[in-house]
């Protein structure tokens, strides 16, 4: 190990071509991983501002609250969903 | 990070390795801070709508409850949104 390399420049030229394939994989797995998580960052904005709408009284949600959450998670795929079909109907017309 | 460095050029397993610590540690510092952010922005809305001269004693409280609801209302709509999208129905 040369005592100059620092963390900062790991090299990838030395690694095996299996190590190389693994690597990939990984890499896609996270990419794939961060990018739900942050959907999930975005839906939880989006529904605590419709569904925690009261003072906040305490570090848990309530029995309006959670299945709140819960709907608008569930809804706001309906619509995505409800979007993509109707435009598909859309596309013959124009 | 000593740790880290400690493992490069050991052996080709523990390079791949030191990769992989390395990507898992910079996701969970983004994740981290996407966290802060929403939490932030959202409890700040909430908790201080008349910002005073100083945060309150119940402007703390309000601030601490809040970032534990966010984080309870996170976990709720990762469950439901993986729910989902395993569902294959979207």
């Amino acid at each position: 190990m040369d005592s100059s390399s620092s963390n900062t420049d790991i090299s990838l030229t030395d690694l095996s071509q299996n190590d190389k394939r693994e690597l990939q994989q990984f890499v896609s797995n996270e990419a794939q991983k961060a990018k739900i998580q942050s959907t999930v960052h975005y839906l939880t904005d989006m529904c605590w501002k419709r569904c925690i709408t009261s003072k906040i009284s305490s570090g848990q949600m309530d029995s309006y609250e959670r299945p709140c959450m819960e709907n608008c998670v569930d809804r706001y795929i309906d619509s995505q969903m409800a979007v993509l079909k109707h435009l598909e109907q859309l596309r013959g017309q124009f | 990070m000593d740790s880290f460095t400690n493992t490069l050029g050991v052996n080709q397993q523990s390079k791949k390795q030191a990769w992989m610590d390395k990507i898992r540690q910079e996701a969970a510092v983004e994740q981290a801070r996407a966290l802060i952010d929403k939490v932030s922005d959202n409890c700040f809305e909430k908790c201080v709508p008349k910002p005073g001269s100083s945060l309150t004693s119940g402007e703390t409280t309000c601030i601490n409850q809040c970032m534990e609801k966010y984080m309870s209302a996170w976990n709720v709509v990762s469950r439901k949104y993986i729910e989902r999208i395993q569902a294959k129905d979207i």
